[in-house]
């Protein structure tokens, strides 16, 4: 059902609360951290030598710069001109590195976290139309059922930075009453552990960005593999750091909201239909990088009957692998009119 | 054999899926998804061709008086919490009240002219049946110069706040490019209702807005409702009506004058589905930064301004300046742009909603 044309790109792309990334109909693949930041001043862009920054760069730099997250809580909020800005910046970076050639026309399908399509979805469209020849805006994780054939008694459980977004399919586009966000995620996660650690060693210096680190190293749900030891300075002196309970701790704060929404949403359904759904859930996003959260979600599951849950291969590329799908398999003609 | 129907199911699924993604992104951009359809088959052509050719008959033949009165029910589905009651009934309970209610049964009751049942045609919206467009959009900040409007306890002014938002809605809707934008003041002036009014029709407006700031003596919690014009459908909301006409300045005949137009039920439609989506994405967006905002939905009272401009109008009380929470919110730049924003959303969801848009019959 592909319908290919010689000089159109085919791009999917997810922009993520916290990662984006995209992935082309000519190979390419890139990722880059959510954040956008510009000089403060002429100053800094002399020392940057850039007018903008993107991801990594931008973060290791964020006292030069005005960082801007811009799809934080899963909506385009605070500070609304330079959210929209910064999902510009985004976008037309991430269409960049598909590298089209000059003669090709770009058709994209963008996947964005449920809320933002559900609020901001015509500021989305504006913020990328400007580069790209032809548009669809769909939900990540419609992008990422669409992407693994899971378009029939499915659930997609999309676990990212500031929202966690639950999607059911049922043979039809979801609706807004199948799909539903709750934002305690992965940012969640972040404040959890770094108000336990402050507790548990108020001595210590811990920043948000390190704890991120920690959270996305070490971080696990249920039994764990051994010791978590960090070394941090105090006073000085490189000091080693136990830091596994809080890990824990912090992690699995967030599955009891997940467990509650999951069980509520497929209740909505027909018993027959609920079975189906229960043996057919992913876990999808960063958050399913969790080690043993795959394990809990299950089993706590399983008090509400027989399920499987599953997750994908490659949470940083599931979502734009399933957006370039769409794009691939969109009839020719109806692209024309978007 | 049984993997070849399995993958033409799978198929047909697909096909299915698609085609909803693009619909739904063809309602974002404000088209109608019934584009797709150009090349529908001869048979559906002439079906349509069909209906339409009787909906014609059936107006000539005088049939069409036979149709139901405007759908009251739709009414309930918005966020209203009003009693049902149809449209006439609450229409002379409310001349009852300005003691006025012989002229207005007369009218109502008399022949009800063609034109008139014409318009009561429940199905559709009327501005998508004649395919109207929106050209200009006139926001109206409420209060400015010597009516400051209500004061919040900090000294926070109700028209400072309305013209900022208004101010920043502007900039939002021209930079969409497709409407020109107009405002009834662009400083701290004063101007009354009656100018409003006239500026609307000097300015062909196609869509009037006016923003105004709530105020709750007795009770400090923060409430978001949107109004058009209407009865009103309970004791605080003729209060609230007598505060924001405060500078009306009309006669007691140009206001029978205008009174009469109540009857045009094309503004009635269209500014209670304007209501609804302002209101929707006001409260909806607002929540998630406030969990404690009301929502006292979209309802429907007697203020002048509203009744006076022909096109589509609505009056949105987006905050409220008794709770001082919300006044230092409120004070915040970006609090005025969110909201700027969420009516933006709701003017182009309706816009978008009605597929076809809406120019309005002017006078």
């Amino acid at each position: 059902m592909k319908q290919k044309e010689d000089n159109v790109l085919y791009v999917g792309i997810d922009l993520g609360t916290s990662r984006s990334s995209v992935c082309s109909g000519n190979g390419k693949r890139e990722w880059i951290e959510s954040y956008v930041g510009w000089p403060k001043d002429f100053i800094s862009q002399k020392v940057l030598g850039k007018k903008v920054l993107f991801g990594e760069e931008a973060l290791n730099n964020r006292l030069s710069l005005d960082l801007c997250r811009p799809l934080e809580r899963g909506v385009i909020k605070e500070g609304i001109e330079k959210s929209e800005e910064a999902v510009r910046e985004i976008i037309k970076y991430l269409v960049q590195s598909s590298k089209p050639s000059s003669e090709q026309k770009i058709h994209a399908v963008v996947g964005v976290p449920a809320d933002t399509l559900k609020t901001n979805k015509l500021a989305i469209r504006m913020a990328v139309a400007e580069f790209v020849h032809s548009l669809l805006v769909v939900s990540e994780p419609f992008a990422v059922a669409y992407g693994l054939d899971l378009l029939n008694n499915s659930m997609v459980i999309d676990i990212g930075a500031g929202t966690i977004d639950f999607c059911i399919m049922h043979g039809s586009i979801p609706t807004e009453e199948d799909q539903k966000t709750i934002l305690t995620a992965g940012d969640y996660i972040d404040e959890q552990l770094f108000s336990y650690l402050n507790e548990k060693y108020p001595n210590s210096y811990f920043n948000k960005n390190m704890v991120r680190k920690y959270k996305e190293q070490y971080s696990f749900v249920g039994p764990g593999k051994g010791e978590i030891q960090v070394e941090i300075p105090v006073e000085g002196k490189p000091v080693m750091h136990d830091i596994t309970n809080e890990v824990k701790r912090a992690c699995e704060s967030i599955l009891p909201p997940i467990i509650e929404t999951t069980t509520e949403m497929i209740a909505r359904f027909d018993p027959e239909f609920q079975v189906k759904i229960k043996n057919n859930i992913v876990l999808a996003g960063g958050g399913s990088l969790i080690s043993g959260i795959r394990e809990y979600i299950q089993n706590a599951l399983k008090e509400y009957g027989q399920c499987k849950v599953t997750k994908v291969d490659d949470p940083l590329f599931a979502g734009s692998d399933g957006a370039l799908k769409l794009a691939q398999d969109m009839p020719a003609k109806y692209w024309e009119t978007l | 054999m049984i993997s070849v129907f399995s993958r033409k199911r799978d198929i047909k699924l697909r096909k299915n899926i698609l085609k909803g993604v693009y619909e739904d992104n063809l309602r974002i951009i404000g088209k109608a998804p019934r584009l797709i359809r150009k090349r529908a088959t001869f048979s559906f052509k002439k079906t349509a061709l069909l209906a339409s050719v009787l909906l014609l008959a059936l107006i000539l033949n005088g049939t069409y008086l036979d149709f139901p009165l405007i759908n009251e029910n739709e009414m309930a589905a918005s966020y209203s919490k009003k009693a049902k009651s149809n449209t006439s009934e609450d229409y002379s309970a409310f001349l009852s009240m300005l003691e006025q209610k012989s002229t207005y049964a007369n009218k109502e009751s008399g022949a009800l002219s063609d034109y008139k049942a014409f318009l009561n045609i429940s199905q559709t919206s009327l501005s998508k049946l004649f395919g109207l467009k929106v050209k200009t959009i006139m926001i109206d900040p409420g209060h400015g110069g010597s009516f400051s409007g209500a004061i919040g306890k900090m000294g926070t002014k109700e028209k400072e706040i309305t013209l900022d938002i208004a101010r920043r809605l502007q900039k939002r809707l021209k930079r969409n490019g497709r409407f020109n934008v107009v405002m009834t003041r662009e400083r701290d002036s004063t101007v009354t209702l009656k100018e409003r009014v006239e500026l609307a029709h000097s300015e062909k407006a196609d869509l009037f807005i006016s923003i105004h700031v709530n105020y709750l003596p007795s009770n400090p919690m923060n409430i978001i409702e949107t109004y058009f014009f209407g009865p009103p459908s309970d004791e605080k909301t003729l209060r609230l009506a007598e505060h924001e006409n405060e500078a009306a300045q009309y006669g007691l005949n140009e206001f029978k004058e205008i009174i009469e137009k109540i009857g045009n039920t094309l503004k009635y439609q269209e500014s209670r589905q304007l209501a609804s989506a302002i209101q929707k994405n006001l409260y909806l967006n607002i929540k998630k930064e406030d969990i404690s905002v009301r929502d006292y939905g979209v309802k429907r009272a007697p203020f002048l301004v509203l009744l006076g401009v022909d096109v589509p109008a609505v009056l949105t009380e987006v905050s409220c300046l008794s709770n001082t929470h919300e006044e230092i919110k409120l004070n915040d730049p970006s609090h005025r742009e969110n909201i700027a924003y969420y009516i933006e959303a709701g003017i182009l969801d309706y816009l978008n909603k009605g597929e076809a848009i809406y120019e309005a019959k002017r006078r």
